[in-house]
């Protein structure tokens, strides 16, 4: 019986799919954080390279992945498709569980997918340095590793309490040749205005976003680069959902239920968008799409649909998106890379518009999750990847009720191999069920950017 | 150098160990039942890793502490306090008066809650104070889980400057807890030693390592939700977490009382449960912010009787509003509510949510209570 349904290194996808092109109704433009009027190219051309610039304004369905990139893409992609037979029979469910697995990358998640691009991109257009931030140190590591293969210097600012955390995520950076640095730091204005506010935070993703932004903004031959939120970093994630399309075609297959995690929204994007356009082009109207966030940072499940910046210092353009505040400093819980207040605007325009749905889950119920997962397929997962699992699980339970023999797809974006103090802290019984008090939060005191 | 007073309740845990559930009161019936002192060894294992560490203590002749620093091979020690040949709590307040008043920087005690009072009674919250656990209850917020940890706490002391809370001294009926049921009440706040890292992983949760900080933000948030809310009335119950809300507002807040504020302003201090009534009946929606008292998890005990069920039904489970820091409730598995009226304690559900920072909550179990906990 099948167990891995491979792709030959020729079905890497050619172009990339670009969800823009089949949205019912415009997005709200991103604003300019001084002006509140619509950004327009050259207010990014400071920081992003103009292709990316193109890519992140582009109304075409269909866009063409350079040959380039993809000789890159070949070293892991395309990445198996899974049927989880063993997680199936332990969970004695009539479901059919599938998973990619995006962990066979060299930096052990989906993020190499959009960093080497980037990486190109800006080669491309003589920059010499990047700029960026990371939560968990996946997208540093990815970035670290992209910006190797073009000769670009990397600066990465680490969000401070995963520095501490995953030190060999740091390692692996610095093999990679990139400087990684905790974030917040002295070298930022963003980053001292925060230290002088309260020198023992544990920081956030926003402040490394204002930190990493204020660099690329105040040095000539440096760009930023961002691991998700925006919209051509979700563009590049589209292989995921393209090949895993293809896998589940070449095994006469189609999903009801497509699963992914969300932090900032890029491998959720990648996993379900080619599922969401089939969805919105009516190809497959019934596909139910999930995304899965964190109890403690529930961006899609408790936030506001509004207008917000994209950073804690306010230096990003503002964006139409679910945002608990840019000022939110989640608890440090062990999914790191799902610690952010906002959203991919596309994808919180999805969820608005009903196309997708979200749920959430607390911290120690997505352990069990990954135990059973490592238990019946062998892989540990990241802990920001077991919320997938445990929501695949969970659906795959109520077919075992129901009966149904539903199809079940969910991106297993990354492997934990990095987070085994995460799993210790579980079986050590210390881990926390944070949760967000939604209702008190909106009583207290207004603190989004006032839009016109 | 550091400086420690020590000393041991040597009657400490003796009721326990023949079935009386406390020893205030009963030391002959203990004694007639066969109880041995105990304090002694528990005090020891405390004592035995301090060994080689710089300390000076002050201390009691005798099983009040002598006997138990020379056991243990400590060298380092002045008697200043003449231990009579039956002891009292008269004497443990009489030996921390000769502590504070020759300046210790610790008091470190092995007893129980008993013990812990009347240390608490005579130095307030002006020495900090460690309790070696050797009683037969020990609710209060002051004990180390075990001997050995009190020991480690003083050893992350002398290598680093001391970490201080504000840890509850609880009364607990002894007559009423020997017939199945346990009652306690706020008595009072000591100043406290801990060390996160015995309770936590280490690097874990930076939020957890420091209860200032969290309390600041725990006041800081419902601070905005009260004056958020002009229209509701807050009663704000006993502790130093309920306290930092009322710091940042700026209002005076009564420690061990439940207190009324609106929009913001301090509007009636030291509540009874009829003045909270009338309180009640002349506001429309109103919220209780609690804190958990001692080391029992108890939220709405039948110790802050001024919570009456009848006001409670009048306020609303759902407007209950629980604050506790991390630490706190790191060393709190469960949470229970006992208000005596067991149709009201089921209306609370399964789980609090607990405020525990700013725009931060936990989800905590809450326990059934049982008779004879």
């Amino acid at each position: 019986m099948q167990t891995k349904i491979l792709l030959d290194e020729e079905k890497i996808p050619k172009r990339w799919y670009n969800i823009l092109a089949d949205l019912p109704s415009p997005m709200d433009p991103p604003l300019n954080p001084q002006t509140k009027k619509p950004v327009g190219p050259d207010d990014l051309a400071v920081i992003f390279p103009m292709e990316l610039i193109r890519q992140e304004m582009s109304p075409d369905r269909f866009i063409d992945i350079p040959e380039e990139v993809r000789d890159v893409l070949r070293l892991w992609r395309p990445s198996p498709l899974y049927r989880a037979r063993r997680l199936e029979q332990a969970l004695k469910t009539p479901a059919k569980i599938y998973y990619k697995w995006e962990g066979v990358s060299p930096a052990g998640s989906h993020k190499p997918n959009t960093a080497v691009p980037q990486a190109y991109y800006n080669m491309k257009e003589g920059v010499e340095r990047i700029a960026t931030e990371t939560g968990a140190g996946q997208w540093g590591s990815a970035l670290a590793f992209a910006t190797m293969l073009y000769d670009i210097e990397c600066t990465i600012y680490m969000v401070r309490a995963s520095y501490t955390q995953k030190p060999y995520r740091k390692s692996m950076m610095q093999v990679w040749g990139a400087e990684c640095i905790p974030s917040p730091s002295t070298k930022t204005n963003a980053g001292r205005a925060m230290l002088e506010k309260d020198p023992d935070t544990p920081g956030s993703l926003g402040v490394a976003i204002s930190e990493a932004v204020e660099d690329a903004a105040t040095h000539n031959n440096t760009h930023y680069s961002l691991g998700s939120v925006l919209n051509h970093v979700c563009l590049h994630q589209t292989v995921i959902g393209l090949e895993s399309r293809d896998q589940l075609a070449s095994v006469e297959s189609y999903p009801d239920v497509v699963i992914g995690c969300v932090g900032g929204g890029s491998n959720f994007a990648g996993i379900s968008f080619p599922f969401a356009g089939d969805k919105l082009t009516g190809k497959h109207p019934d596909v139910d799409i999930v995304a899965v966030e964190p109890a403690s940072c529930p961006t899609l499940t408790k936030g506001l649909y509004a207008y917000d910046f994209g950073d804690e210092a306010g230096l990003t353009p503002i964006m139409k998106m679910y945002t608990l505040g840019h000022d939110f400093i989640p608890p440090s819980i062990h999914a790191g890379g799902l610690r952010y207040h906002g959203d991919s605007p596309i994808v919180s325009k999805l969820v608005h518009d009903g196309v997708m749905r979200a749920v959430s889950y607390h911290q120690t119920e997505v352990f069990d999750a990954a135990q059973t997962f490592a238990r019946s397929e062998g892989i540990i997962v990241a802990p920001e990847t077991s919320h997938a699992v445990k929501a695949a699980i969970d659906e795959a339970l109520k077919c075992r009720k129901t009966g149904e023999a539903k199809t079940i797809l969910f991106n297993a974006s990354g492997h934990g191999n990095f987070d085994m103090s995460a799993y210790d802290a579980y079986y050590a019984g210390k881990l926390v069920d944070y949760e967000y008090p939604d209702a008190l939060i909106r009583e207290a005191l207004g603190r989004l950017p006032k839009v016109p | 150098m550091l400086t420690i007073g020590f000393l041991v309740n040597p009657i400490a845990g003796m009721g326990g160990a023949v079935g009386l559930k406390g020893t205030d009161g009963l030391l002959s019936e203990a004694i007639r039942r066969g109880a041995e002192p105990e304090a002694g060894q528990r005090a020891l294992a405390a004592l035995r890793p301090l060994k080689e560490l710089q300390l000076r203590f002050l201390s009691c002749s005798g099983g009040m502490g002598e006997d138990a620093l020379r056991s243990a091979g400590i060298t380092g020690f002045e008697v200043v306090y003449k231990t009579p040949e039956v002891t009292s709590s008269d004497d443990t307040r009489k030996a921390c008066q000769m502590f504070s008043d020759r300046g210790v920087e610790l008091i470190l005690f092995c007893g129980g809650d008993g013990t812990a009072r009347d240390v608490y009674d005579t130095v307030l919250d002006r020495v900090p104070v460690l309790g070696i656990p050797a009683g037969v209850k020990m609710y209060s917020a002051i004990f180390a889980v075990t001997p050995e940890a009190a020991a480690e706490i003083v050893h992350h002391w002398v290598s680093s400057p001391p970490h201080l809370r504000d840890a509850e001294i609880v009364d607990v009926d002894e007559e009423a807890y020997r017939c199945g049921e346990l009652r306690t009440r706020l008595h009072g706040y000591a100043k406290s030693p801990y060390h996160p890292g015995l309770v936590q992983g280490t690097k874990q949760v930076w939020e957890d390592q420091d209860e200032e900080r969290a309390k600041a933000g725990i006041g800081r948030f419902l601070s905005e939700v009260i004056q958020g809310t002009p229209e509701i009335l807050y009663l704000l119950g006993p502790g130093s977490t309920t306290g930092a809300i009322a710091r940042q507002l700026g209002v005076e807040k009564t420690l061990l009382g439940f207190d009324a504020v609106m929009r913001g302003t301090l509007i009636a201090s030291d509540l009874n449960e009829k003045g909270m009534l009338g309180m009640l009946s002349g506001h429309g929606r109103c919220r209780l912010i609690v804190s958990i008292i001692g080391a029992q998890g108890s939220v709405l005990g039948r110790g802050t009787q001024q919570v009456s069920p009848k006001v409670l039904r009048k306020i609303g489970v759902e407007n209950v509003i629980v604050v506790a820091t991390p630490h706190k409730l790191s060393e709190t598995p469960l949470l229970f509510v006992d208000t005596g009226d067991v149709e009201l304690d089921a209306a609370f559900g399964e789980y609090f949510s607990v405020i525990s920072g700013y725009h931060i909550a936990q989800r905590k179990r809450i326990g059934r209570v049982s008779s004879g906990i």
